[in-house]
């Protein structure tokens, strides 16, 4: 494969095609569903705008963990009963929780709509938190965590996300720590779902082969089961701060001969007035492009790594901007020397006219992309919704970009960047690495943390 | 496309493409319509394919679907690492990386630069054990004017197909870049480690050996002039497919292709015997200790190529094992708490190659525990034929999965492509999805007997070091 494929906003400009919108409501509950009958099939998403960061101190884990609970038993259905219903009807259900939203993610054969809507909305209105499910499921989570262990990419991005962001709730894993989560029990997984799951937070986006207004029916009677209460309100998320200082941590893993490089500060709302440049100017650093700096210093040239980018991570609060790649051990050093230089010099000269006229053109051109499928503007309007974006907001992209001009994109750069307050997670043999790397970084060899990989 | 990421390439096609079809594909195989130069045979929903082949031999699918004013733009060759020798493992992977280096009419990085700036989507490749494909979509802009994307397209695959410049400088650099990927995707993943020791336990004598990445040694001495003589000997029209998907007509797309491609030469087909696999008549192990903290458990059983009589019935064992929560190796592993996950994939290959059986133990869970259970209720379902409601869920399963393949013009033309270089011909691809549909119990059980016997697996265990 020539490169992996990563992440990506390519949004829409010149598209003309259906948009999706979201329908006035009786409840509080949000609608948006697109007809297209392309293939017999119906995607639903039903989402809670609040994820991972309502986890409360010492339970991470378990927004998650009640959103799996759903799927394992209502009142009159066991969790076999509920697979045997969904793969009856070939339909898939699953759970996929974020920092800020949990979304159900639904899809089923259009000729099986009507069963498919009933067992949702049973799901979601009747769990009943099986103790035996629980501990079937503390087990699987905990295993799922250790198995993570294993991947050197996955569990370097872990490693970096909670370095980066110390206490902050979006440091959390989303499936929680092993030592939170032995501890999750019913009573908490019940006042978690009364809590969330309730009118005013949900969402309800999808797309397929059937009628909007059966939809927006189903939906409404979902809505009326679970009408907001008063409960207890969700938890405002702080601002996260970057660390005051750059500093370097290394995952030490044992019989590395490649590195995982993850390296970073805190990002920018999308709804900052210095996004657009901003992502121009990460799309012209090391977006994706093989034209990118980072691609062209790191890969074409030098070929020490495979990948080489940057990418910005969202959320309602500012997430992070951050570099990855992964080096040969011997290359490591040398390869985060020259990264922390280019950070350094983007900051410092900002992108040159050449590199500017081509990422524009690159960004504006392929933006239709963005909407170019009903899945595409399905997940769209989740973004928007569970991010507190603007309606139409992904679809500006376009627009934004053509509007943005060099000046603004080297100013943003500038104001924004902070080499000297970096987040550098490595994941590698430390033994090999520990001098080297303090010297690429610029860091006292005594203050480079070392930790070993199984640590949470 | 790198072996073990199950979810793509045809797994999600071909050994899920069975059952329950009604109607769309599986009724209609047959072209229903002859054009002035080819044929339209519907493929699913209102989807046709237009079939045409040029004087050199060039062929090239289009499906019209003017919903977005996008188009999907792959090329698939017909040369993957089976048709490497020993010694030179990882040359057709390597020689991927080569082809968005310089042309006779390109300087290296422009292909990327000139496709990046007209707005080019997912702009990839990837390579198999039997194919090769390049992969982009563009928008639908510039329509007749000087800037036209499928115009543009067409002039910079055809040019590569035959212009590539490869230098030993660049060459040496691109190894060094596949080295960093084999150390990622093998060397130090655990999956694909064990994915590589399976193959290798699996055939003896067959190039499904070795993987598709190489070896260190091998690549590490291979030089440009290798590099060329693969690409003289595979890279022509008459190895290839062009398959448009999206906002074109096949009277456009057919007048571009003719224009750029059609007086390319064709190059003979190079004569390679492949060796045959032999028999296995015992089951292999092999144990790896490897740095994770759960076990994990690889099996794989010899089964036929992808296109042969008997994978309708070994896709719907598959997904009475392992399709869906309720399936018999999900509730018998993942319920009882013995794993996190298991799951059945048939290799999408050419020659006789392997189901794959791969599960994720929970902790302090033994890989031993979950092989004797595989095996106990694989021999429970060849027994004791599974119901009609259990059937019916399997041909369920089985349906969504062919739909949701196939639902943009990327899956629709990865689709086409998979099926025109393991067959020849992307009908196969839909003859088997009716056939599936059809499968019944007593034919499962029999290919289970025929199969799935224990002598004829091979088992990967990975224990923590």
């Amino acid at each position: 494969m020539k490169k992996l494929n990563l992440p990506k906003f390519n949004l829409a400009l010149f598209f003309v095609a259906v948009t999706t919108t979201f329908s006035p409501s009786a409840r509080a509950v949000e609608i948006a569903f697109e007809q297209d009958s392309s293939v017999p099939l119906v995607y639903l998403n039903v989402a809670l705008k609040a994820g991972s960061v309502q986890d409360p101190e010492g339970k991470s884990g378990l927004t998650n963990f009640m959103g799996e609970m759903l799927l394992r038993g209502t009142r009159s259905k066991t969790k076999e009963q509920i697979d045997l219903a969904l793969d009856q009807i070939g339909a898939k259900l699953a759970i996929e929780t974020r920092a800020d939203a949990m979304i159900l993610r639904g899809s089923v054969l259009a000729t099986q709509l009507d069963p498919f809507l009933a067992l949702v909305n049973e799901i979601l209105t009747q769990p009943s938190f099986p103790e035996n499910e629980i501990r079937k499921l503390r087990s699987e989570v905990t295993s799922a965590i250790l198995e993570e262990l294993g991947s050197d990419p996955t569990l370097a991005t872990l490693r970096f996300t909670k370095l980066l962001f110390r206490n902050h709730p979006y440091g959390k894993p989303v499936m929680g720590t092993i030592k939170d989560v032995a501890k999750l029990n019913r009573a908490e997984v019940l006042k978690q779902y009364e809590r969330l799951v309730r009118d005013k937070f949900l969402l309800i986006v999808g797309a397929g082969d059937a009628k909007t207004g059966k939809i927006e029916t189903w939906a409404e009677g979902l809505a009326h089961a679970r009408p907001n209460t008063g409960h207890e309100p969700m938890e405002k998320v702080t601002r996260p701060e970057d660390a005051p200082s750059r500093r370097l941590v290394i995952i030490d893993k044992p019989d590395r001969t490649q590195t995982q490089i993850n390296g970073g500060q805190i990002g920018v709302r999308m709804t900052d007035s210095r996004f657009f440049p901003l992502y121009l100017g990460n799309y012209a650093f090391g977006g994706g492009s093989f034209s990118a700096r980072l691609m062209v210093e790191i890969r074409v040239k030098r070929g020490w790594s495979y990948g080489a980018n940057s990418y910005f991570r969202h959320g309602i609060q500012p997430r992070s901007w951050q570099f990855h790649l992964f080096p040969a051990a011997k290359d490591t050093a040398p390869a985060l020397e020259t990264t922390l230089k280019m950070v350094e010099e983007l900051k410092e000269k900002g992108i040159t006219p050449e590199e500017f006229d081509f990422s524009k053109r690159s960004l504006v051109n392929s933006a239709g992309f963005m909407y170019n499928t009903s899945k595409k503007r399905v997940e769209n309007k989740l973004l928007e919704r569970t991010l507190d974006l603007p309606d139409g907001f992904m679809k500006s992209f376009g627009p934004e970009l053509s509007k943005v001009q060099l000046a603004d994109v080297n100013a943003a750069l500038k104001d924004y960047l902070r080499p000297d307050r970096l987040t550098i997670a490595v994941l590698g043999t430390a033994s090999d690495l520990k001098e080297p790397l303090a010297k690429a970084a610029g860091i006292r060899v005594e203050k480079v943390e070392v930790i070993p990989y199984t640590q949470e | 496309m790198r072996p073990f990421q199950k979810s793509a390439s045809l797994l999600s096609v071909l050994t899920l493409s069975t059952s329950l079809l009604s109607g769309c594909a599986g009724s209609a195989v047959k072209p229903t319509e002859k054009t002035a130069e080819g044929q339209a045979i519907p493929l699913v929903g209102s989807s046709t394919v237009h079939r045409f082949t040029l004087d050199n031999g060039l062929r090239l699918l289009v499906v019209e679907d003017h919903s977005s004013p996008t188009f999907a733009y792959q090329t698939w060759y017909r040369v993957g690492s089976r048709d490497e020798i020993p010694g030179h493992t990882g040359l057709a992977h390597l020689f991927e990386h080569m082809m968005f280096k310089e042309t006779k009419n390109l300087k290296d990085g422009q292909f990327d630069k000139i496709l990046e700036q007209a707005g080019v989507e997912g702009e990839n490749a990837f390579t198999s054990r039997d194919y090769t494909a390049y992969i982009q979509e563009l928008p639908r802009t510039g329509r007749g004017t000087s800037d036209d994307k499928l115009e543009l397209i067409t002039r910079l695959e055809s040019d590569r197909m035959v212009n590539l410049v490869v230098d030993e400088k660049a060459f040496k650099t691109e190894t060094d870049v596949v080295q960093n990927e084999r150390r990622f995707r093998n060397e130090n993943s655990p999956d694909g480690l064990m994915f590589q020791e399976l193959f290798e336990l699996a055939f003896t004598k067959h190039p499904y050996h070795w993987p598709v990445v190489g070896y260190q040694p091998d690549l590490d001495s291979m030089h440009a002039s290798d590099a060329v003589e693969f690409y003289r000997a595979y890279y022509s029209p008459n190895h290839a497919t062009v398959i448009i998907v999206g906002d074109v007509t096949p009277e456009g797309a057919l007048a571009a292709v003719k224009k750029h491609y059609g007086d390319l030469p064709g190059q003979a087909t190079p004569v390679h015997p492949i060796p045959a696999e032999p028999e296995q008549t015992s089951a292999r192990h092999k144990l790896l200790k490897l740095n994770m903290k759960t076990e994990k458990l690889l099996m794989g059983y010899h089964i036929p190529a992808a296109v042969a009589d008997d994978i309708p019935a070994i896709s719907l064992a598959q997904i009475l094992l392992t399709g869906g929560k309720s399936s018999r190796l999900h509730r018998a592993l993942v319920d009882t708490g013995i794993a996190t996950s298991v799951e059945a994939y048939a290799m999408d290959d050419k020659d006789p190659t392997l189901l794959v059986i791969q599960c994720n133990l929970q902790e302090k869970k033994k890989a031993a525990q979950a092989e004797t259970i595989i095996l106990r209720e694989i021999s429970r379902l060849a027994q004791q034929a599974p119901g009609e409601k259990e059937m019916e869920r399997a041909r369920n399963n089985v349906n969504y999965e062919f739909y949701s393949g196939l639902d943009s013009s990327y899956e629709k033309a990865r689709f086409l492509g998979t099926y025109e270089a393991l067959a020849g011909n992307f009908e196969k691809g839909l003859e088997i999805q009716k056939k599936t549909l059809a499968v019944t119990a007593p034919e499962v059980q029999a290919v289970l007997k025929r199969y799935f016997r224990p002598t004829n697996r091979s088992v990967i265990t990975g224990v923590p070091k």
